[in-house]
Parts: C-alpha cells; sequence; structure tokens
C-alpha cells in the first residue's frame, strides 16, 4: 500500500463499544486486532471504524508467511479470537488432495496445523482467492478483503467497498467485525479520472489487465470490453498485479451509483500493438513448459468447460509439455470425480492452493496461461518466460493441435 | 545532546538503547532476519537497538516479520521513521513496539550514527540523541 503523507495522522472517533474491545473486556485478542485496525487506519487519516459483513483472509500460505505468520495466527488462537463476521480463507501452499506432482507439499505439515488453527477460530476451509464463490457480496457491502483479484472483483463486478488489505489487517477484521472507513469504503474516492477504448481486437484480456496495471494509475471507465465475466476476471486479476487498483469501472457492467463520474475524465485508447509486449512469445518446441489454467481459481463453470474441452481432444500432454489446474478447496468434495477423469488425460489438479502461493517441484523453461497475474508472479517468483494466449491456445500448446 | 520533535506517536512506550541507523525504506519481508535480527542486506544487527529509518516498503508479510522478531527476542526495541505505512503500523502494534514519527527526519539521520545513545520517554514529545 502507498506510504502515508506527513501530517495526515488523525485520532478516530471510537464508539463506547470499541472503546471496551480496545481496553481488552473482550480479551486479549480482539483488543490486539481492533487496536491494528484503528492505529492503521489512524495513520492513514480514517475517522472512525465501519462493521463489515464479510473478511477474506489473505496471507496464510504457509510458504509465503513462514513460522512468523504461523506464530501470530496461534497466538490469536490461544488468545480466543473467534470469527465475528463471515470469514473466507485465500489459498494456502497444498494441495488438499494431494494428487498434484507440480506443485511440492513440503510443507503440508506446517500448513495443516496453520489450517487447523484458522478453521478453529471459526474460518471457512474455503481457501480459494474467489471468496464470492461461497457468498456473493452486495452492492455498497462493506468488506474487508485481503487478495488483490478478489478485492478488485468485488468493487468492480458486484459494487461492493473494500481496500485491498494486507493478511494481517483482514484477519484482525474478521476477528472484530470492524474495518477503517478509508479509501474505496466512501462513495467519494469511488471516482473515474481517466476513459480507456479499447481498440485491440485480440480480446487478450490477461494482457489487457497488465497493459491498464502498468499505464493507468487513476480510477478508469473501461468501454469496448465485452460483458463476459471470466474475461473480465482475468482482465481485473491482472491490472490488480501489475498496478495498485482497486476499482475499474466497467460500461454497463459495474453497478450504478457504486461510483461516480469526474467533471474531466482523460481519453485513453489500448489497440492490439500495445499488448504484445504483455503477451509474450510462443515457447519453441524445445522449451519445457508448463501450461497453467485457474487464476483466479475457477468458477463451476469455467470448471465444466475446461473439462469439456480436455475431454473432446481425448489426449494426453505431449513430452515436456504439463498441464497444471488450480480450483477452490470444495470442488475436492463437489467434482472429485471431474478431477479423476482429467487426472486420466494427465492433467494435474492442484485443489485449494496455487503455484503463486506455493513451490514447484520441477524447473520449467515456460509458463503458458490465460492469466496475465500468473505470467506477473511466476515470471518473478520462479524465473519462467511466459507466454499469455487463450484456453484453447493453451491446451493446443500442450496436448498438440 | 540533539533532541528532535516526535510529530506523531502511533505506538507509545518509553525506550532507551543504542541507534542502528539505515537511510532507506526497508522491506522486513526478504530484508530482515527475524531469526537473528539482522538486516540482510547491510549486514546490520537491528535486535535490542533503536532502529532509525525511513519506513516500510513491500509485501504485507512484513508486519508478521516484526511479530517474529519480537517473539524471537531479536527486535528492535524501537521504531523511529520518517512515514508509517499500513504494513509497519501493524507490525509494531502486534509486536507492542514503540512507533514514533519524527518531524525533521533529514536533519535526524544526518545527526545520528550506529552506537548513538537514543532515547525516548513516553509522552515525553522529543527524542534525545547523545554521540558517542
Amino acid at each position: 500500500m502507498d506510504q502515508v503523507p506527513e501530517g495526515t495522522y488523525t485520532i478516530m472517533f471510537l464508539t463506547r463499544e470499541q472503546e471496551k474491545i480496545l481496553a481488552g473486556e473482550y480479551g486479549w485478542a480482539r483488543s490486539k486486532a481492533l487496536e491494528v485496525i484503528v492505529k492503521v487506519g489512524e495513520a492513514l487519516g480514517a475517522e472512525r471504524l465501519i462493521e463489515v459483513e464479510h473478511a477474506h483472509v489473505s496471507g496464510i500460505s504457509y510458504t509465503n508467511i513462514g513460522d512468523a505468520g504461523l506464530e501470530l495466527v496461534q497466538d490469536f488462537y490461544r488468545g480466543r479470537a473467534y470469527a465475528r463476521v463471515y470469514t473466507t480463507l485465500n489459498p494456502g501452499c497444498v494441495d488438499l488432495l494431494s494428487y498434484s506432482q507440480i506443485v511440492d507439499n513440503r510443507y503440508r505439515d506446517k500448513q495443516l496445523i496453520l489450517n487447523r488453527y484458522l478453521e478453529a477460530m471459526g474460518f471457512r476451509p474455503t481457501y480459494t482467492c474467489i471468496p464470492y464463490l461461497h457468498r456473493k457480496p452486495g452492492p455498497g457491502e462493506h468488506l474487508s478483503w485481503g487478495e488483490s483479484s478478489a478485492v478488485i472483483f468485488a468493487n468492480s463486478l458486484f459494487g461492493s467497498r473494500t481496500n485491498r488489505e494486507g493478511g494481517p489487517l483482514a484477519l484482525s477484521s474478521a476477528i472484530t467485525g470492524y474495518t477503517y472507513y478509508y479509501g474505496l469504503h466512501l462513495l467519494e474516492n469511488r471516482v473515474v479520472e481517466v476513459s480507456i477504448a479499447v481498440e485491440a481486437k485480440n480480446k487478450c484480456y490477461g494482457a489487457l489487465g497488465l497493459w491498464i496495471g502498468y499505464n493507468v494509475k487513476s480510477i478508469p471507465m473501461i468501454r469496448g470490453v465485452s460483458n463476459d465475466i471470466s474475461g473480465l476476471k482475468l482482465m481485473l486479476a491482472a491490472s490488480a498485479a501489475s498496478g495498485d487498483h482497486g476499482l475499474i469501472v466497467i460500461e454497463g457492467v459495474t453497478p450504478a451509483k457504486s461510483y461516480i463520474v469526474s467533471d474531466k475524465v482523460e481519453k485513453m485508447y489500448v489497440e492490439d500493438r500495445d499488448l504484445e509486449e504483455y503477451i509474450g512469445v510462443e515457447p519453441s518446441e524445445n522449451d519445457k513448459v508448463l501450461g497453467y489454467i485457474g487464476c483466479p481459481h475457477l468458477d463451476p463453470r469455467e470448471f465444466f468447460e475446461l473439462v469439456d474441452k480436455i475431454r473432446s481432444r481425448g489426449k494426453s500432454a505431449k513430452r515436456d509439455r504439463d498441464l497444471l489446474v488450480s480450483i477452490p478447496a470444495v470442488y475436492s468434495n463437489l467434482f472429485i470425480d471431474e478431477i479423476h477423469e482429467l487426472k486420466r488425460y494427465g492433467v494435474d489438479v492442484a485443489v485449494g492452493t496455487c503455484p503463486i502461493v506455493s513451490k514447484l517441484r520441477e524447473k520449467y523453461d515456460y509458463l503458458v496461461t490465460n492469466s496475465g497475474k500468473a505470467a506477473f508472479y511466476m515470471s518473478r517468483l520462479h524465473g519462467l518466460n511466459t507466454y499469455i494466449a487463450s484456453i484453447d491456445r493453451v491446451l493446443e500448446i500442450v496436448f498438440g493441435g | 545532546m540533539y533532541v528532535f520533535r516526535v510529530s506523531t506517536v502511533v505506538v507509545n512506550g518509553s525506550c532507551r538503547g543504542r541507534a542502528a541507523v539505515i537511510d532507506d525504506y526497508i522491506s522486513f519481508f526478504g530484508e530482515v532476519d527475524p531469526e537473528r535480527g539482522v538486516h540482510r542486506v547491510r549486514g546490520k544487527r537491528v535486535a535490542d537497538r533503536v532502529l532509525v529509518f525511513r519506513g516500510s516498503r513491500g509485501s504485507t508479510v512484513g508486519s508478521y516479520i516484526i511479530y517474529s522478531m519480537k517473539k524471537n527476542g531479536k527486535s528492535p526495541i524501537c521504531f523511529i521513521v520518517s512515514r508509517v505505512d499500513p504494513v509497519l503500523v501493524a507490525g509494531a502494534v502486534l509486536a507492542e513496539i514503540p512507533l514514533l514519527v519524527v518531524e525533521d527526519f533529514d536533519s535526524l539521520i544526518s545527526t545520528v550514527d550506529d552506537g548513538d545513545l537514543v532515547e525516548y520517554c513516553s509522552e515525553g514529545g522529543v527524542i534525545r540523541v547523545y554521540k558517542t
């Protein structure tokens, strides 16, 4: 998040009930959690707290947070912290079905300890970056969500209100039911200042999202994209990865009254050639390629479409070509037959995790994916060359034409 | 002795100790080893020191790292900064480490060196630097 300009520090107004929580009348955990929210809010210049309907806690992958994060979660658990609101959890670092040969399960024991503490505090074992699969937030509803791709989806497609929170803050909101009233919670900060006409013919949403993140600094309104939710999900996730966007207004999709349009709107447009550098170059026959679909995690319709496509090809992956698919934890119950079917085609399905928050067993030269966000992070975390393509093209590269 | 006015007390508390000075922003995640209490990039010990630095940057895991340093007994005894961000604030609150914003940080950082004695009395409004 941004550095705070000097001189914005305010002392927040607290209700009597909030004062009591802070004073420790309800125990150490709630007091400490509320103090985190109050102090962060005061540092940003927030004047009061608001209640949230749903917290989504990110930063729970043991690969990322290590013993440091595990200790804090354990201390909250031992301090009798309990979810005060509906709380969902982001992916951890292990495949919960233990089928994946691609995702390294070396931290399985540590992750499962972490998961036990989180679930014992009443958090739902969703282990997904698409918490809106489990609970769709309403327009104007206040949320405290971590996971930038989920935040931007909630703000832009549902008209809900959440900032891009870090793990500790969303965790604190889960335990207290509050967040600080600031940023995208206020309509006056949800102001469109730039209008982007998408003139590119190649609707490569992953690359388009990366372009927006890199090139647009204020809140944009996007014109000329379809209302294909799967495409928009890819675009929004990518723009929240390469930039610090929390809201992108999609003409005809974003609920009215969830944003304001400034009097002065700058105009920009994006063409096919602007996207080329983000799309990347196709791998050669000799490269060891990881195909990857499921960033963000697939919703049921997306999952079934993918299963159909792979089934109708009827082939297994070529030599030096793997395909990884990552899906929410709940699918290990709901769609176990489909997961087994994909396995028979040599497709590696990882449940409740993803390669961005975990380690990989093998080295690859190339990542081929429909996700701009995955390309952005995996080039950095795993040192891969990347190529962004449609799902059909990813499957062609992995299985052959 | 030099005196610097504190503009904001984010986490209150008294402290007295030797300074560790890093004239930069620190990403606690990656740059700091919470087991040894060392800033890896500078090879500088920050455990049991009054850490004078510009502020924090980078991953929100940084808050957990600060908490972990404290649990390991390897944390700084106080943070003195130019600016705060949510990662540093959350970490300092959780670890109960005093976090102070100094009004004229540039003159502080040009005055204070590693090993100087720095003290702050709770609610005192100023930090004092004693050159060694």
